[in-house]
């Protein structure tokens, strides 16, 4: 009987996304009280703030084609980390040289910390992603198209 | 290392992400596979509605457009399924569980029909709302042990996965088409074209076959 | 066990995500359930940001793009659903736009600009004038061309990543692939963003 009720609330679409976060409310309140949680000191890829560099807060060190030392998972697996990290395009070498605002707009150009992670070191995330934007696109598109007929 | 499906055969690095094939993690992939590969070569069964209260019958026709759109989406939904049950990395393997939803709104969402289009809708707000538990838990999991790869973190001496973080995974793989939603996916099971709608179930399977085993390896 | 600045953060955040989800269980209209789940989206976003390390910053990217790749295609599914099709989309009615040249030239300069920026970044920058292109003017070109692009980006950005895990020695190739792909799957995507709708041509 009670499974017989279960269900035909289930079947119902409509109630599905209000059970979904119903139980997503109750995990929440689980966290809450669950919640010291300790912080593990020992981090990968750790931020480092360097005052007063035009790089500030992606300063890494190293000028472009050289190598610096990053911390990654398995430095086995990826043999030229650190080459990406130090690197600068010309046009953002020039503004780390002349202005205080390169590292505003470090993620904008290619090379530095941030491009190190998302293309090499875990690119399969990164290969992942594009993906999921690409299948959402096409169904968007699909959709689209087809009110045309 | 903590062997819950054997010892992994052989390791696939793409930099900090390491795939690995174990006994258990190969069975699933060959599992994906061969479906997928069934998608590619099969083709969809036409749906027949039988006239009520008259002898007549009509089979719904599938157009070639909805069909190779269907067909690319369930191959897609395959190919995710085979990432996310290989992956030894847990933000990897949320991102592909993440992508196993939304092609799973993909395949019913291409069909022509209100009801079915309304069950995909809530169906996808459901997959969009399984993210926000799914990377919470990543997150949790990379900030409490300082580490996201399973291999690490399932090796003796490795800091303690907090409880709230394998819950938080097992809501968000449940949200992305899982169990105690599957009675809805009633109506999409309404949408014609056979293989490629049990590609849903297979893949929501493969995804909670899998998830039992990342909880219990952390 | 002690209260660190973590707990905190994840205290703020957690409420947060309770509110956002008793809402969410609450709320029967449609569209609104899709505002919603984008509002509690922004509660995992930032319980990745309190790991405070560059890998945060790595991992909210993609995190961000999955909410907005599936925002994308639930939006146009429910436009589908509701069949609010048949509004005819028009330019913005507003004589200075219809009028000046500022509706090429400040496009124009927006895409070049992004450009130089590349990456993922440049995109949005590049997107946000082809945004306001298609806005003042009625869009009249063909998707087609756009998928294309997004296709070819992808498989560059695909090529790019193999060249970083099978041939890491040309690191700086591989490096200049992915930003040229990531420019162009963001330009295409984003500058979509509110123009697929109205009668297709």
């Amino acid at each position: 009987m009670i499974i017989q009720k279960i269900s035909r609330v289930l079947s119902n679409y409509d109630n599905i996304l209000p059970l979904f976060a119903g139980a997503c409310a109750i995990l929440a309140v689980v966290a809450l009280l669950s919640l010291p949680l300790p912080y593990f000191e020992d981090q990968l890829y750790p931020k480092q703030i360097v005052p007063g560099s035009t790089l500030n807060p992606y300063d890494r060190g190293g000028p472009p084609f050289t190598r610096v030392d990053i911390r990654l998972q398995y430095p086995e697996n990826s043999p030229t980390a650190g080459y990406v990290t130090a690197y600068l395009t010309p046009f953002s070498l020039f503004l780390a040289r002349n202005t205080m605002y390169m590292g505003t707009t470090i993620v904008a150009h290619p090379g530095g910390i941030l491009d190190e992670i998302l293309y090499n070191t875990r690119g399969l995330d990164t290969v992942v992603e594009p993906t999921i934007l690409f299948i959402s696109f096409a169904i968007a598109a699909y959709i689209f198209h087809r009110r045309e007929d | 290392m903590n062997e819950i499906g054997g010892i992994p055969l052989f390791y696939l690095e793409f930099g900090d992400i390491v795939a690995y094939f174990s006994p258990f993690t190969l069975a699933l992939f060959l599992l994906a596979l061969v479906f997928s590969v069934f998608v590619i070569v099969s083709r969809p069964e036409r749906q027949i509605d039988i006239a009520f209260g008259a002898d007549a019958f009509f089979a719904k026709d599938i157009s070639l457009a909805e069909l190779r759109f269907r067909r690319f989406m369930a191959i897609a939904c395959g190919l995710a399924c085979m990432g996310a049950m290989v992956t030894g990395d847990v933000f990897d393997f949320t991102l592909f569980v993440s992508l196993v939803g939304i092609c799973n709104v993909g395949i019913v969402a291409a069909v022509k029909n209100h009801h079915v289009q309304d069950a995909a809708y809530q169906y996808g707000l459901v997959a969009l709302a399984g993210t926000v538990p799914l990377f919470s838990a990543a997150a949790i999991v990379v900030t409490t042990t300082g580490s996201l790869s399973m291999l690490e973190l399932a090796s003796p001496g490795a800091p303690a996965v907090p409880l709230i973080a394998r819950a938080l995974l097992v809501l968000g793989v449940m949200g992305e088409g899982m169990a105690p939603f599957y009675a809805a996916k009633a109506e999409m099971f309404r949408a014609p074209g056979a293989p490629y709608v049990i590609m849903c179930s297979l893949s929501s399977l493969l995804i909670f076959l899998r998830v039992t085993e990342v909880v219990l390896l952390l | 066990m002690a209260w660190n600045e973590y707990s905190f953060g994840l205290l703020v955040v957690f409420l947060a995500a309770l509110v956002g989800f008793l809402a969410l269980a609450r709320e029967r209209d449609d569209l609104h359930k899709l505002l919603l789940v984008d509002l509690v989206e922004v509660a995992s976003i930032a319980v990745i940001a309190l790991l405070g390390t560059d890998l945060a910053e790595a991992l909210i990217l993609p995190g961000l793009v999955v909410g907005i790749a599936e925002l994308l295609a639930l939006s146009q599914l429910f436009i589908a659903k509701e069949g609010i099709a048949g509004v005819p989309a028009r330019g913005l009615n507003i004589e200075v736009v219809q009028k000046s040249p500022a509706t090429v030239i400040i496009p124009g300069f927006l895409v070049v600009y992004g450009i130089i920026l590349s990456g993922f970044t440049g995109g949005g920058v590049a997107a946000l004038g082809l945004v306001f292109y298609f806005m003042s003017h009625r869009f009249l070109g063909d998707f087609h061309v756009l998928e294309l692009a997004s296709g070819i980006s992808w498989a560059l950005w695909v090529a790019a990543f193999f060249v970083f895990m099978f041939a890491p020695e040309f690191w700086f190739l591989a490096l200049m692939g992915a930003a040229v792909g990531i420019l162009l799957k963001v330009i295409t995507k984003i500058s979509l963003v509110g123009v697929m709708w109205g009668e297709p041509q």
